[in-house]
């Protein structure tokens, strides 16, 4: 144990001495966890659609007796989406060169359609294959969904108004004529007017119960319209970019990334400098050897990991973020760190001893690092080979164990699992590791 | 010291690297007070002679085998240390990692006249690092010392001293094996030679001889 210990010892103080290098192993994880964070931004960037009138919609229509932007309004609901005025040629044109991702089109007799309430106007969509295809339909489909719901507001507002003239009376625009309505009230008041006789009191009953019963008519229509409605309240969650789930992800990405290179490295080192020769011939036997790199792969990672942790839980506290930072957490947080970065130095040094030389190790590392971190990122859903892949595979038991520790409600259970799983993992790699590293005395 | 038992005795050792065979099996004992050098062009299987007797190397065939509680001493022919420590940090790790007091560290850094200050050893001369390199070697207070090469980056009067090294091991009842390309070398400190050649061993006996057939060859 002792000869672990100050072969642990030495790892640290030669890292100490490689400022650039430590400093390039925590900054290049964090880079690429940008680099990926700006893809996926750009991600749910909105896609640029073409839209084509071929009606030509008017500035204003009236719809139900109402002045009706429609053209206003398909742009302003379209928030999801970049709309461009095209012409049809023009518009297929640029979906056919990948410059325009959909194109939408108001066909002849929209308007009509719109105007005559006897069938549905219809919008043409016509997408790029396969890539944002699913994801433009999806934003197309919301988009008529979000019209829909502008024009039944215009056309309840219409029926509304309508109804409340029948209740109320006043006058009324009929084929080019001022028309004057009597109204609900206005007959109630008459009707007043004339002797209790029966029919005179069933008249005053029936317009009576008419006004009472056309005065819910507004919200029936509103609710007949959207029989179900969303609000969005507020925004009161965590910023994104301090979520569980990113805090996760980046301590696993800076953990894989240091501990895998580390080990790698360090190991392949001993024999660029001819001391692994040395050690194995005295005391310190090659499993000491590579149970020092996993060590100090995993005193790195929770070096790091808790450093990182401390930035975010900073950065939350003085950003006044809901939930601030589970402190009480770190210290779960540093068991998982730890077997993490264990788990991953063990394949750390199994790279470093099949690859013989530091330059190699370094290089393999950086290869395999990149699949080992992305295999964990796919759902087990879209890929099932993924998910076994990745369950022999540090990264996404950390990430778990990660978000368990900081964030689950009751994280035991899951804790439990995930460092079972690293801790097996660790063995596993740290004898395949132990065996192979026979070859770098060669 | 005939009767004695031998300090090291590689019994029929052979090694191959991959398919290639680097060293045919071969015997050698390694007796008291003795000094055996070993003689040969690049590539002939000296080193991974001597990385077999140190144990630094596992034998494909055959076995070496040490005396009861004897100590060996290796100096590799590149040196082997860590680059970012000085010369007192690496000899006072590897003292700890042998479990020799830290004392004996420093002695041998003031015997070899290594530099005292926090200077990483990969930045001192080619010397230093040499005599860092068979400094590592003494640390365990070893009864054999294998050397491989050891004079080829030391100035004329640090080669004097290592090789007085080399016969007080002798005269004290330890045991030396050395590799070296120099003749003069060979003739000076061997007791007996053993010449390499392709990884088989072309000649075995005292260095005088072979000092006699090498000129006749030439």
């Amino acid at each position: 144990m002792s000869g672990v210990l100050a072969l642990l010892r030495k790892d640290l103080l030669v890292l100490r001495r490689s400022p650039l290098l430590l400093g390039a192993l925590v900054a290049y994880p964090l880079l690429i966890a940008a680099l990926v964070g700006l893809v996926a931004a750009f991600a749910s960037a909105k896609p640029r659609v073409a839209f084509v009138d071929r009606d030509g919609i008017p500035p204003t229509l009236e719809l139900a007796g109402r002045e009706y932007d429609v053209r206003g309004t398909i742009e302003r609901v379209a928030e999801e989406v970049e709309l461009v005025r095209l012409g049809a040629p023009e518009a297929r044109r640029q979906l056919e060169a990948g410059r325009v991702v959909a194109v939408v089109t108001v066909p002849e007799g929209f308007v009509a359609d719109l105007r005559g309430m006897t069938r549905s106007p219809t919008l043409l969509l016509e997408t790029t294959r396969g890539g944002l295809a699913p994801r433009v339909t999806q934003q197309v489909q919301a988009l008529v969904y979000a019209l829909n719901r502008e024009l039944q507001d215009a056309y309840v507002e219409a029926n509304v108004a309508s109804v409340e003239l029948l209740r109320e009376g006043g006058r009324i625009a009929f084929l080019g004529t001022e028309v004057e309505v009597l109204g609900l009230q206005g007959a109630a008041r008459l009707l007043e007017g004339l002797p209790d006789e029966p029919e005179v009191l069933r008249l005053r009953e029936f317009v009576r119960t008419a006004d009472a019963a056309l005065t819910q008519t507004d919200r029936a229509l509103r609710v007949t319209a959207n029989p179900i409605a969303l609000e969005r309240a507020p925004e009161r969650g965590r910023t994104w970019a301090l979520s569980a789930q990113v805090q996760a992800y980046g301590l696993a990405l800076t953990t894989t990334f240091l501990a895998l290179l580390l080990a790698a490295g360090a190991l392949a080192a001993e024999r660029d400098e001819g001391t692994l020769a040395r050690l194995v011939r005295g005391t310190v036997g090659l499993g000491r050897v590579v149970a020092a790199k996993v060590a100090l792969a995993a005193v790195v990672a929770v070096a790091v990991g808790l450093a990182l942790a401390l930035v975010f839980g900073v950065v939350a506290e003085l950003g006044d973020v809901p939930g601030g930072q589970p402190w009480e957490r770190l210290p779960l947080l540093a068991l998982g760190l730890v077997l993490a970065g264990a788990a991953v130095g063990a394949i750390g040094t199994f790279l470093g001893a099949a690859a013989g030389d530091a330059r190699t190790a370094s290089l393999l590392a950086v290869l395999v690092v990149l699949p080992v971190v992305f295999v964990g990122l796919v759902p087990r859903e879209v890929a099932p080979a993924a998910g076994w892949i990745s369950d022999a595979l540090p990264f996404a038991h950390a990430v778990r164990l990660f978000d368990a520790a900081l964030y689950a409600a009751e994280p035991w259970r899951g804790v439990a699992a995930e460092a079972a799983w690293l801790a097996a993992l660790a063995l596993v790699f740290g004898l395949a590791a132990r065996v192979a590293s026979r070859r770098l005395l060669g | 010291m005939t009767g004695a038992p031998p300090l090291l005795v590689a019994d029929g050792v052979a090694r191959s690297f991959g398919g290639r065979r680097a060293l045919a099996p071969l015997r050698l004992e390694l007796r008291r007070g003795e000094v055996v050098g070993l003689a040969g062009p690049n590539g002939a299987g000296k080193s991974t002679l001597l990385a077999l007797l140190a144990g630094a190397l596992e034998p494909t065939e055959g076995q070496v085998v040490r005396g009861d509680g004897v100590r060996v001493g290796w100096v590799p022919q590149r040196p082997a240390h860590y680059g970012r420590l000085s010369a007192a940090e690496n000899l006072r790790l590897f003292a700890r990692l042998e479990g020799a007091p830290r004392e004996d560290a420093d002695a041998l850094l003031r015997r070899f006249d290594l530099p005292e200050d926090t200077r990483p050893s990969a930045e001192l001369s080619v010397g230093n690092r040499q005599r860092l390199n068979v400094a590592l070697s003494l640390l365990t207070r070893p009864e054999v010392l294998l050397l491989d090469e050891p004079s080829a980056a030391l100035d004329p009067g640090r080669r004097e001293r290592l090789w007085e090294l080399v016969r007080e091991l002798g005269r004290s009842g330890g045991g030396v094996v050395f590799a070296t390309q120099d003749l003069d070398e060979l003739d000076r400190l061997a007791d007996r030679v053993l010449v390499l050649r392709a990884g088989e061993c072309v000649f075995e006996g005292p260095a005088a001889e072979w000092h006699e057939r090498a000129a006749a060859f030439a």
